[in-house]
Parts: C-alpha cells; structure tokens; sequence
C-alpha cells in the first residue's frame, strides 16, 4: 500500500463503477463483461490497464428500444478530469429569481418533449448539451431562486450525466453498496455498527481471531482480515454454515497470496466435529461419506444462498484445482478438510476474540464457541433483533464467564453542510442493529 | 508492554485494568514498589472502593483472573484501546470508541497505512490508530502543548508502542506537519479549533496516490470553514455526519397484571373475600426488558471526511 502508483484495471477484478453518487461493485471477468447501470449498459473492455482512479465517458453506441423505455449500449472512453466541470459554468447561466411566487405547476413549462429529449440524447454525447437545451427551452428556469436552479441542474445533470469513475473495491466503498442495495445483503449490517464490531473485537496485526457469520457476501471475514493486514502475523478463521462460504467481498479486496492464506474458512459443523472428535476416526468417517458430511447443515436449514452467491462464491479458481489435485494425487485430502486441520489447531491454541453474527440463535454457538477464547478477551456479537441479544445477556450474566457487558445501539445522522444552507439529510437509517459485547475471564 | 499484542500472563511494568464493576476500572502499572513524596522507596499499594490491592500480587497472574482486594475481589484484564480510553488520565477532551471507530473505518486504516494526527491530546485516539497501523504502518502525531506531547510519547514507550509512532511539539496551523512529511500520508485527522487552518498542510501531507481526511469538531462553523477549504484544494466525497451511541440496560421487569373483570358483576356471597380479591390483583407477568438511560450522549462532535482524489498537481 505504500506503492506511490495506482494499480491497473485488471481482467478478473472486482470493480467499483461510481456514476456520480451511484456504485455498483462489479466483476471485471472478462473483455465481454458489460455492466448495467440502470437503463444504461456499459462495455467495460476499454478499462483494462488503465490505473484505478481514472474517469471515462460513456459514448452511445446503439439504442434500443426496451420494456421501459430506451436502453442504451455505451463504449467507455478515457478522459480527464478536466472535462468535468460544474454545469452552471459550462452554461453561463446569470440571471435567477427571488421567490418562486410567479411559478405554477401546470406541465408547460418545458416545451421539448419527452420524444424530442430522447433525440437530444441520441444526437448528444454531453449530458452539458443536452441541458443547455432543456434549460433554453424551459420558460421558467431564469424566474427560478439561485437554489433552485441549481437544485434543477443537479437533478438534469444527475439522469444526464456521462461520466463514470473505476475505483479500486475498499471495505469502505463496498460496506456502502451493500448496504445500499439490499441491506440484508450484509446481515443489516450498518457502516457504524461495523466499525464498531472491529473496534471492540480488537482484531489486528497480531493474534488469532474467531469469527462466525451466516451471511454477509464476504463483508464480515474481509473487514476482518483487511484489519489483520498484509505481511503481518494475524489469523482469521472465519466460520460459516453453508456448504461454501460467501466470499464476495473478500475476493474484491484482492489481498496478497500470503493475506488470503490466513483467512481460513470453514464449515461451523465439520470443523467443530474435527475439533471434538480431533483425530483418525473422524476424518475416516469424513473421508467414508464427504458428501453427507459437506451437505449436513444444508438438510439442518433452508439455504442462505443467493444466485448471486452462488456464482461468486462458487470458485472458478478452486474447482478445477481441487480436480487437478485429485487427480495428480488421489490420496490428498481436499481443501476442506486441510483447513478444518488448520483451524482445528487453532482453536485447540485458542483465540483472542470472537465475532459472531448469526442468523440463528446466538445462544447455543456462543457455547460452543466461548471455551475457544482466551480469558480478557472481547466477544461481539451482533443481531438486528434485539430480543436475541437479551437472552443472550441474561444467560452470560448468569454463567460468569463474560464481564463488563454492554448492550449498545447506534444513531446515525448525516448532515449537508454549505453556506447558509446547513441541515440534516431529511432522511436518515432508522436500525443500526445491536451489538452484545463483553470480556471473557479465566 | 501491555499493548502491542495480546499476552496471556501480567509482566512486571504491564499495564493493567484492574475491573471492579461496569461503571469502575482502574488502569495501573504492575510495578511492586513505587517512590512516595519523600523520596522513599516503599511497596506499590494500591487502594479502590473495595479495599487495597498489593500490585505485586498481580505478577504473573493470568489475564482475565479474579484476584483479591482486601475488601472484596476484582479481575485482571490486558488493556486495549477501548478500556484505556475508559481509564486514561485525562490531559483534555477526549474522542471515544463509536466516534473513533468510524474515524478508523472511513480512514481506511489498516496495517502499513501512514496516518498523520493532530492534536495529540490525551492519545485516546492515537492508541487506536496504533493498533489499526501496526506493524507496518507508522503514526506522525503533534501537539501544540509541549508537555502534553511529552507526556504522550513517554506514554507510548511504555506500553511498547514507540517503534510505530513519532510524536511533535508542533503547531500545524501555522508550520504545518515539517517538509519529511509531505506526500508521506496515507490518511490525515484533525481535531483541532480551526480545522480551515490546517487543511492546506493535509493537502500537502497527503500521497500523490490520494488519501482520506477527517476533521472532528464539536461545532459546525468548523465544519462548514473546513469544507470550504477542502472544496477549494480539490477534494472530493466530501461528507459530514454524527454518531452516537446508545446504550440498552437490560433489565428483568415484574410487571403486575390487575383483574378489573369481576368488576363488571355484583358481589354475591359466593364473591371471593377481600383478601382472596387482593391475591387476583397480585397477579404479575415477568418480561427481559431494555430501556434507554435517563441521560444520553446527545452530542459529541460532527466527523468530516474527504477524499483528496490521485494525481492532483500540489
């Protein structure tokens, strides 16, 4: 991270599209790949090699006609920051009104149609034209207030608007899609609440972690292991439910080879059946019916997998070289269950803090998960409901393995701030979800 | 020693939380003896509300381990940054964990990251920057107040945290973060009275690769001077916001449940006495409860951030 150049877009990257306040994480998977961006659909083949960072255009390259209304392909084209710059310098408008008392709201204030707009579109490569034409053709733009022109410019400028940025997936950038997009996505799991679940688990260069999650496309174990950090001594085991864990955000950070090596994901099932039963006759029995052993949580609740997930997660890379490997040596033990090893040996050393964030009862995993930690260490656990974290409170009281308990919740506000017009966004996130934490002791 | 990584046994010169209850902990240091007013040398004695703690006795003993007061008992717990900022001795305000976290989130800190920070202040944050930065990453921290800074770097030697972090006696608004440091910053935080001030010297700190800023004020004509600033110098995604965190007491609640039905129908001489009536009305229902605290942090301070994008000429 101390490289003073910007790394190129490469084929096989997670990308971070950025359309003004727009992003979209989105796979780089091959010269093919196009992206959607809401009625727009971009060719991303002219991306590869350029540093991350960069701004491109979007160009139309064919309409067609669609369900609601007009799709269009675009070509991405480099371009420089100087290209873009603030509408209302490129239009030189001068003149505004002091209130809007001579405004109505009777339709006919713009004369262009909305045919005539999509003609616009198709014969204009500037979203800066196309407005200049909207704002001619409008008979009350120059009555309007200061504000509002701007206000009007913005939101022409915001469906207009061709230029598209590429940037490198951060937690920070991805915490954000998710949430946006779907929060559920991530557990409900909220840019604040996640902050705090890395502050309070004490997850750094240095040490063992525990974490267990049921569902957050990656974003859990990849905060986690981005905390722990390249070239360090920290270790991730990171345990899921499913059959294979979600990996999404965790593929899109990129780490290094040696980073990636110290997230060790495994199934909470057989690792803990490895853990306990810890020697030959489990692995015989493993290695007797891999698939019963594999496919057992599945039976025990309904998939948590999303299509999405799914083709994400199921590994292009490890695949094939799970086959090769067989094949080269058929008594290799598969991946799985060297890690189930890896792990394994770990918690027998035990951890220095768990993380769980559960779509089950936290109850009966943090049983079996809190004899893994050391003593004085920190458990977070995270629910949306705050039902489960109060069981989950009075039973941990009431054995006296945890102290300094807290059952916190946060508030999240966002401000605009300009001159002489400062306020809250009029909207704001209304669950930031509940975070149990605690100190273990001997 | 006690915060450069987790340990499993209290070494003599440690650090220690000594926890009491939720709302008492004390962080003292493992040391048996202690130099008193009169220069003598005499045993490290250390006293709380549930009676005196002789601090040799800690040595050795295992974190996380009850241990006893001669008034009652207490555990034994490794600090890390959020106990510290719970029991540090106060040299000014000081920002606590829901700020300081997404602090650390928005400035993408991770290990090897370079970070810049001023003021220096109790070190509540910079202790949490370390943990984020280390082993890689390096901390440049500054404080105008000459003291304050000397304080603070003695502190960070002790608990095992100097290799990773410079600290300046330094006014930034008027000198700036020196000239080693331009272009060396990976992220920049100010928590200073005129932010506005020292934005041009961030803008100068940061990398030529681009970086993250964050400015923490408690008012917001700090703020809005800052982002005029930051508006001025090229910098992008710029975004205020506001955290607080609340806490839920969990509580058991007996709730009694009244009869008001046999109100409804005349007494008739089959009607239960008055005191079989008082032991239907004594009915009651248990529920787990959570409930807000009378007292709330309703303000601590408006987090700016921003982006100085790659490749901007300085």
């Amino acid at each position: 991270m101390t490289a003073l150049t910007t790394p190129n877009i490469q084929l096989g990257d997670y990308i971070v599209i950025q359309r003004q306040k727009y992003t979209k994480l989105q796979k780089f998977g091959s010269l093919d790949t196009t992206a959607t961006l809401g009625k727009e659909t971009l060719e991303l083949k002219s991306l590869l090699d350029h540093p991350y960072g960069s701004t491109f255009k979007m160009c139309v390259k064919e309409t067609k006609a669609g369900k609601r209304g007009a799709q269009r392909q675009h070509t991405l084209e480099l371009c420089s920051e100087t290209e873009l710059g603030s509408t209302r310098e490129n239009l030189g408008i001068s003149s505004s009104g002091a209130d809007n008392r001579d405004i109505c709201d009777n339709g006919e204030a713009q004369a262009l149609k909305s045919s005539d707009i999509e003609q616009l579109r198709e014969a204009c490569n500037e979203s800066s034209k196309i407005i200049e034409k909207l704002v001619e053709n409008s008979k009350t733009f120059h009555n309007r207030t200061e504000y509002s022109q701007e206000k009007y410019l913005l939101k022409k400028e915001k469906k207009y608007f061709e230029f598209v940025q590429i940037r490198q997936p951060t937690i920070r950038l991805m915490a954000d899609i998710f949430y946006r997009q779907d929060a559920d996505k991530v557990m409900g799991i909220r840019v604040d609440t996640l902050s705090q679940i890395i502050s309070y688990s004490g997850v750094c260069g240095f040490g063992n972690y525990l974490l267990y999650e049921s569902g957050t496309n990656g974003l859990l174990p990849a905060a986690m292991i981005n905390a722990i950090g390249a070239d360090t001594e920290g270790t991730l085991v990171h345990m899921h439910p499913g059959n294979v864990a979600q990996k999404q955000a965790l593929l899109a950070l990129k780490l290094p080879f040696e980073q990636q090596q110290r997230c060790i994901s495994v199934n909470l099932y057989s690792v803990l059946r490895e853990f306990y039963q810890n020697g030959t006759a489990a692995v015989d029995a493993v290695e007797a019916s891999p698939k019963e052993e594999v496919n057992e949580p599945e039976t025990d609740q309904p998939d948590t997998s999303t299509d999405e997930q799914s083709e994400t997660t199921e590994p292009s890379t490890k695949k094939p070289k799970l086959d090769g490997e067989t094949q080269s040596n058929p008594r290799t033990p598969p991946r799985w269950q060297l890690e189930n090893k890896r792990a394994a040996s770990l918690m027998h050393a035990k951890f220095d803090s768990l993380v769980m964030s559960a779509k089950e009862h936290p109850s009966s995993i943090l049983q079996a998960l809190i004899p893994l930690i050391r003593p004085s260490r920190p458990i977070v656990i995270f629910s949306t409901c705050k039902e489960l974290l109060l069981e989950t409170y009075m039973e941990l009281k009431s054995t006296a393995k945890v102290t300094n308990l807290h059952l916190t919740s946060n508030w999240l506000r966002m401000y605009q701030i300009l001159p002489n017009r400062t306020h809250p966004e009029v909207n704001m996130s209304g669950n930031s979800g509940y975070l149990l934490t605690g100190y273990t002791l001997q | 020693m006690s915060f450069l990584k987790p340990k499993t046994h209290i070494e003599q010169g440690d650090v220690v939380i000594l926890y009491l209850s939720v709302n008492s902990m004390h962080a003292i240091e493992a040391v048996p003896t202690i130099v008193n007013k009169k220069g003598e040398t005499i045993a490290n004695i250390f006293q709380t509300s549930y009676g005196s703690l002789k601090v040799e006795s800690i040595i050795g003993v295992e974190y996380g381990s009850r241990v006893e007061l001669s008034k009652g008992w207490a555990y034994v717990l490794q600090p890390n940054p959020e106990l510290w900022t719970q029991t540090l001795p106060h040299r000014t305000q000081i920002i606590y964990t829901p700020d300081i976290s997404m602090i650390l989130h928005q400035l993408e800190v991770r290990p090897g990251a370079v970070v810049i920070e001023s003021g220096t202040g109790s070190g509540s944050l910079s202790h949490y920057f370390l943990r984020a930065l280390k082993p890689t990453g390096h901390l440049h921290t500054f404080d105008f107040h000459e003291a304050r800074a000397d304080q603070a770097r003695e502190e960070f030697k002790r608990h095992g945290l100097a290799e990773f972090v410079t600290v300046y006696h330094r006014d930034v608004c008027n000198l700036g973060f020196t000239s080693e440091l331009d272009g060396v910053a990976d992220a920049i935080f100010l928590d200073l009275p005129s932010p506005d001030l020292a934005v041009p010297h961030a803008f100068k700190a940061l990398k030529l690769s681009g970086g993250r800023f964050c400015s923490f004020s408690p008012c917001i004509e700090q703020s809005q001077r800052c982002i005029q600033e930051l508006t001025k110098l090229g910098f992008n995604e710029i975004c205020s916001m506001e955290v607080l965190q609340q806490e839920n007491v969990v509580k058991t609640r007996t709730v009694p449940v009244i009869d008001l039905e046999f109100l409804k129908s005349p007494k008739t001489s089959e009607t239960p006495t008055i005191n079989e009536d008082n032991k239907a009305n004594k009915e009651s229902k248990k529920y787990l409860t959570s409930s807000n605290p009378q007292i709330l942090p309703g303000h601590t301070g408006f987090l700016t951030f921003a982006t100085l994008p790659p490749n901007i000429a300085k």
